[in-house]
């Protein structure tokens, strides 16, 4: 049972949290190309693709998707990359990664694949490709400090995009089950009086956490096409 | 005794000042999984440069970053896993050895052509990239170069806001194993070095043989038979 008298505290922060974030918004789509499920004890592994292929996506990126799609009590046995990609060396490297699922029959035949990704019972290997940038940005700010304090002055704001595909490669039959992308827009502010008070827009955590969660329901809805 | 007090602050914000300028880097050794692919059934000979046990590059980014990149012993320690997990059998060969003398069925020579990075700043991204290009020559069991090869492999790693260090080292890591990979899958094809293996001697003839091959013996006549590894998908 919470105590009496820390609601007003937690009240507090939370309004600190609320009014000091700045503004998201979000769309989330997928499309379908197979039947989807996964059964018990059947595992994920979320890549990002090639850094080889021009691909930016951001490390903390794929570890958030990660962690985002195991937690929970629906939470998804998910397979760590390292793990995944030291098991199968040479084979999903940057450089020898597939980079389309019509490369993974071949990829199969090759000594120990098939037996690896059985014996670690892997169902879908999840593609995430993407980055966040600052896509604007403006105001200006000036801070000066002397012996008797400082202060900053001024306004700046600026604007980051996120936009995220994730594909999602059945191993069941080898083929592409679909797709999942989000977008997300986030705009921060910065009004300085003396002080700063930064209204920071969590761009990059809502991508993740958006598309996590439609991952989540993509690869467990028993969907049919 | 202010002076006294001092000292370490001033040297602590020396420190800080030229930490913000240069950069140190001193490789871990490399760790190269075994791969899921067939061993080359032949015996190699490896002779490595020295400059495998102490490379040091040093660059100066633009005249205001100093980085200090240390791969120590890390190419020494990368080939050697490498071609172990490659070939039956892997034979060091010291500078002054005459191969000639051995029981080897090729010599490869690696050495370093060059090793090259970028920092954020230059390529105006949130990462570090390295390139290295390893240079293979093989050598026949009499001395004749049969392959001269060009290895190169690239690294990529992203910043974090504290250490950019870790990103470099991260990035020079990468490139090692991207050499590593590239090497396992395409060196047969190219440099053709399964081909230089001696016919094995009639059942027979009895022949010295290490125990280690003596245990491999089976493994290797079925190797015999397979193909050589495909190309990547």
């Amino acid at each position: 049972m919470m105590h009496p008298d820390r609601t007003p505290k937690i009240l507090a922060g939370m309004m600190a949290i609320v009014a000091f974030s700045g503004c998201t918004t979000s769309t989330v789509q997928d499309v379908r190309r197979g039947d989807t499920g996964i059964g018990d004890g059947e595992a994920i592994v979320i890549m990002g693709k090639s850094y080889h292929l021009g691909n930016e996506t951001e490390s903390k990126y794929i570890q958030c998707v990660e962690d985002a799609i195991a937690q929970g009590r629906e939470g998804l046995r998910v397979i760590p990359r390292k793990e995944f990609v030291d098991s199968l060396f040479p084979w999903f490297e940057p450089r020898t990664a597939p980079a389309e699922t019509k490369n993974l029959a071949k990829l199969m035949t090759r000594p120990g694949v098939a037996e690896k990704i059985a014996e670690q019972n892997i169902r879908y290997i999840v593609w995430l490709a993407g980055d966040t940038e600052k896509v604007a940005g403006g105001g200006s700010m000036s801070c000066a400090a002397g012996p008797g304090g400082g202060g900053c002055f001024g306004f700046a704001w600026w604007q980051k995009d996120a936009d995220y595909d994730a594909s999602v490669w059945d191993l069941n039959g080898l083929e592409s089950a679909g797709t999942v992308s989000t977008d997300v827009s986030g705009k921060s502010f910065m009004p300085a009086l003396v002080i700063p008070l930064p209204f920071i827009a969590r761009t990059q955590a809502k991508a993740c956490h958006t598309l996590a969660d439609q991952l989540h329901s993509f690869i467990t809805d028993e969907e049919t096409i | 005794m202010n002076k006294v007090k001092c000292t370490p602050l001033a040297a602590l914000l020396l420190a800080a000042l030229i930490s913000g300028c240069a950069g140190n880097v001193k490789l871990a050794t490399p760790t190269i999984p075994s791969p899921l692919t067939d061993k080359i059934p032949i015996s190699v000979g490896l002779r490595m440069p020295a400059n495998f046990d102490y490379f040091v590059h040093e660059e100066s980014v633009f005249g205001r970053e100093e980085w200090t990149i240390n791969l120590g012993n890390s190419n020494a320690s990368l080939f050697k896993q490498l071609f172990g997990h490659m070939f039956d059998r892997v034979t060091l060969v010291g500078a002054n050895d005459d191969p000639s003398l051995m029981d080897i069925d090729a010599l490869v020579e690696p050495s370093i052509d060059a090793f090259e990075f970028s920092t954020p700043g230059q390529s105006k991204t949130d990462s570090f990239a390295v390139w290295i290009r390893y240079r293979l020559k093989v050598f026949d069991q009499a001395g004749t170069l049969v392959s001269n090869w060009p290895v190169s492999a690239y690294g990529k790693s992203q910043t974090t806001a504290m250490n950019k260090s870790d990103a470099l080292h991260r990035a020079a890591i990468l490139a090692m194993r991207d050499a590593a990979a590239l090497m396992i899958i395409k060196f047969d094809e190219v440099t053709g070095i399964g081909k230089l293996g001696r016919p094995a001697p009639a059942a027979s003839t009895p022949v010295a043989m290490p125990i280690s091959d003596a245990v491999d013996g089976d493994a290797v006549q079925s190797h015999a038979l397979e193909e050589s590894p495909d190309d990547a998908s």
